[in-house]
């Protein structure tokens, strides 16, 4: 399930609605409430208003530590570090994107073996997104214009099949066709 | 009668909303501000009506370059001149009424024809050719005329009235409420509702205008170089370290982010100041001034450095190092969003609340703030963002924060109107303008969160080929729905009556 929170598009949504619902059902609730129900001042003994201050702050505080804490393993900074220095097998492949297309080292890949993408960009900034063949965002990088260092990011591909790329950064008039395709077999 | 209230009078249209009470003796803080308010609605009718054409263009497969260049004008008019001017109108009619100082003067004017009049430019502009999207995305205008899509002349005009709206939003706005807060000269005439720094309500505007002036500075170092290096002014060897991308692109980060954060702050001390107005037992206090002050500033110092958030996926020129501070100051102002909700749900259920409609726009445009920013904090843990940055998602999240702190203002003014006209609105309309803007505002963001969910790029002219056309047809319908709200607002500004005198 921690695989389906971190890596899928609609995992992040899962994690907005786990947010947003509760949010909307209390604090529409007592607004209702207290704007047409029972409009008047509440009984509510003043002493507990710290009392659930409290317990309000320490419960989003939890929470927050938890999403962030779980999804360490899966930040792709994190993950591409500990494969370099780890070391291994690695496809090295280079891409030099400009408006509005990509130079590729390789398109091709086999399914298990890690492959470093290594990204610059020599006109504008630029993105380069892989797509799995459902559809869902592997993994994105933003290739700005002008550095030493290129954009790196280790992925492992899985699966065999056609994975489209995309930029993300809008580039001028012709972002949209600037797409490619990887192989993995 | 000052200048402000005879070119609203001259107005078609938008005039009758907003003619302002000449007799009541508070011209001072109410002509510009009205002024201000009623062109900030201009630009968003006609940002609206483009917003809804981008996916009719995408429907029909129009020309690409009509989309960009909707796009373009769509985000420009809605961020600068509609929601940042309607705050700016409203706020300074606040800063008058609280304090007792006059929301005119030199200063107002040049605001108003700098923003506007640099909003314009950028209009033309963008009509011209020159479709980089409010986000400029550096060096993209450079490269642009590099590679033929724009002339140097667009480049020019589009820089230049970016610049004039800069100077608005980081000189002389912020400097204008500064002199109202602490120099100039009190008129006990003018005072509605008397306030000092100590309230939340007020402390939110100075710290805002801070955020303004401090997080805009190192921009306009970058920006104004570049300016004068294109007017031939300064030799282009001067200016190549202003031009390098990561430069100009961390400093009008640094701005831009803090630019919605600053306008967060503003409206929230808003929020702050009104709500108690509107307590059912009649108290006119919040459940804590400390717990709401806390708020202010942890939301001040979280989102200063939280910036690093737009630069996750540059990794490792980015260092992970940054990218982690800024996942945590990231969610740190979600904690000062936390310490807001208590306030206000505290102060609610202690003192009760009328339901005007004033009041409810503003709590229902907190709902999708809060919303929003929900969206805002999961784009902003690192692992999610390398899935999610630069899809619909992170267009949908700059469009909701704005479009929900505008219908707060929309309340606040509401609040205000009477005072700025003289004459009152129907509720019954005004309750029903919440229903479609809200309805349509939360569908709007939904439409935008799927759309990032299932991998659809931002700012695409080509949402059929990418399959993506279904949330295209979301986008319109809950498009129309915000726009029927709108209408129905303006509606009752237009037909508002006179309050009678006995
Ligand atoms: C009237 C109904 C509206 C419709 C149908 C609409 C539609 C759209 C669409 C289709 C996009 C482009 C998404 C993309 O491809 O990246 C967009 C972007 C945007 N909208 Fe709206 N919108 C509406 C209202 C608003 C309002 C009220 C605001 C602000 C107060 C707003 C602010 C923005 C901003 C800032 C962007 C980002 C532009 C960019 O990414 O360059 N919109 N909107
Ligand atoms: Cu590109």
């Amino acid at each position: 399930m921690l695989d389906f929170i971190y890596t899928d598009g609609w995992g992040a949504f899962a994690v907005m609605l786990f947010f947003q619902i509760p949010f909307l059902f209390f604090f529409i609730r007592i607004v209702y409430r207290k704007a047409y129900k029972n409009t008047g001042a509440s009984e509510t003994d003043p002493q507990k208003y710290p009392l659930l201050e409290g317990i309000w702050i320490a419960t989003v505080v939890a929470l927050f530590v938890l999403v962030n804490v779980l999804s360490v393993v899966y930040m792709p900074p994190v993950t591409t570090a500990a494969m370099i220095k780890k070391g291994g097998d690695f496809q090295e492949v280079n891409v030099t994107a400009r408006s509005w297309f990509y130079e590729i080292s390789n398109r091709e890949y086999e399914v298990g073996r890690p492959v470093i993408f290594s990204a610059k960009s020599v006109d504008t900034v630029h993105g380069f997104a892989v797509y799995h063949p459902d559809g869902r965002i592997l993994f994105t990088m933003m290739l700005m214009p002008g550095l030493e260092e290129a954009s790196t990011l280790v992925h492992t591909f899985t699966e065999p099949g056609e994975y489209k790329v995309r930029c993300l950064e809008y580039c001028g008039i012709v972002h949209h066709g600037m797409q490619d395709v990887l192989i993995v077999r | 009668m000052s200048t402000a209230t005879l070119i609203i009078q001259k107005v078609p249209l938008f005039g009758r909303m907003f003619n302002v009470d000449t007799k009541n003796g508070l011209e001072d803080i109410n002509s510009w501000p009205a002024l201000i308010t009623m062109t900030s609605f201009v630009w968003l009718v006609i940002a609206a009506l483009l917003g809804l054409l981008m996916p009719v263009i995408q429907y029909y497969g129009l020309n690409t370059n009509l989309f960009y260049t909707s796009l373009t004008l769509h985000g420009a008019a809605m961020a600068f001149p509609f929601a940042f001017q309607l705050m700016v109108g409203v706020s300074l009619h606040r800063a008058g009424g609280c304090l007792g100082k006059k929301a005119n003067g030199p200063l107002v004017a040049l605001f108003y024809i700098c923003m506007n009049v640099g909003a314009l430019l950028l209009t033309l502009a963008v009509l011209g050719g020159f479709k980089v999207t409010y986000t400029v995305m550096f060096p993209l205008p450079v490269v642009g005329v590099q590679t033929g899509q724009w002339s140097m002349e667009m480049l020019i005009l589009g820089f230049s009235g970016i610049a004039l709206v800069l100077i608005s939003m980081i000189f002389l706005y912020p400097i204008q409420v500064l002199r109202m807060l602490f120099f100039s000269e009190k008129h006990e005439n003018l005072v509605l509702s008397p306030r000092t720094l100590k309230d939340p309500g007020m402390l939110g505007m100075l710290i805002a205008v801070l955020i303004l002036l401090i997080t805009g500075l190192p921009l306009m170092s970058v920006a104004t170089p570049i300016l004068l290096a294109l007017y031939g002014i300064l030799p282009m060897s001067m200016v190549t370290w202003a031009v390098e991308p990561v430069v100009f692109q961390f400093v009008f980060y640094i701005f831009a982010h803090n630019l919605m954060e600053a306008m967060a702050i503003m409206i929230v001390s808003a929020v702050y100041g009104t709500l108690p107005l509107y307590l059912a037992d009649g108290t006119r206090k919040l459940y804590s001034d400390k717990l709401a002050n806390a708020a202010l500033w942890i939301l001040l110092v979280t989102s200063l450095t939280s910036f690093f958030h737009h630069f996750y996926t540059m990794f490792p020129a980015l260092p992970s190092t940054f990218s982690y501070h800024g996942n945590i100051m990231s969610w740190g102002t979600g904690l000062g969003g936390a310490f807001t909700i208590f306030t206000i749900l505290a102060t609610i259920w202690k003192h009760g609340v009328r339901p005007e409609p004033g009041m409810i726009m503003i709590l229902a445009g907190f709902v999708i703030y809060v919303l929003d920013g929900v969206t805002a904090m999961v784009v902003a843990n690192v692992a999610l963002s390398f899935h999610l940055h630069g899809t619909m998602w992170t267009g949908g999240h700059a469009m909701t924060v704005l479009l929900a702190m505008s219908l707060m203002w929309m309340g606040v003014l509401y609040h205000h109107y009477p005072v700025i006209t003289g004459r009152s609105l129907d509720a019954g309309r005004g309750k029903s303008s919440i229903k479609y803007y809200f309805f349509g505002g939360v569908g709007l963001m939904y439409a935008f969160m799927a759309g990032g969910a299932s991998g659809m790029p931002r700012r695409i002219a080509n949402w059929t080929e990418g399959g993506y056309m279904f949330i295209g047809i979301l986008i319109l319908i809950f498009g129309l729905m915000l726009a029927y709200g709108i209408i129905l607002y303006l509606a009752n500004l237009s037909k508002s009556s006179e309050i009678s005198l006995d």
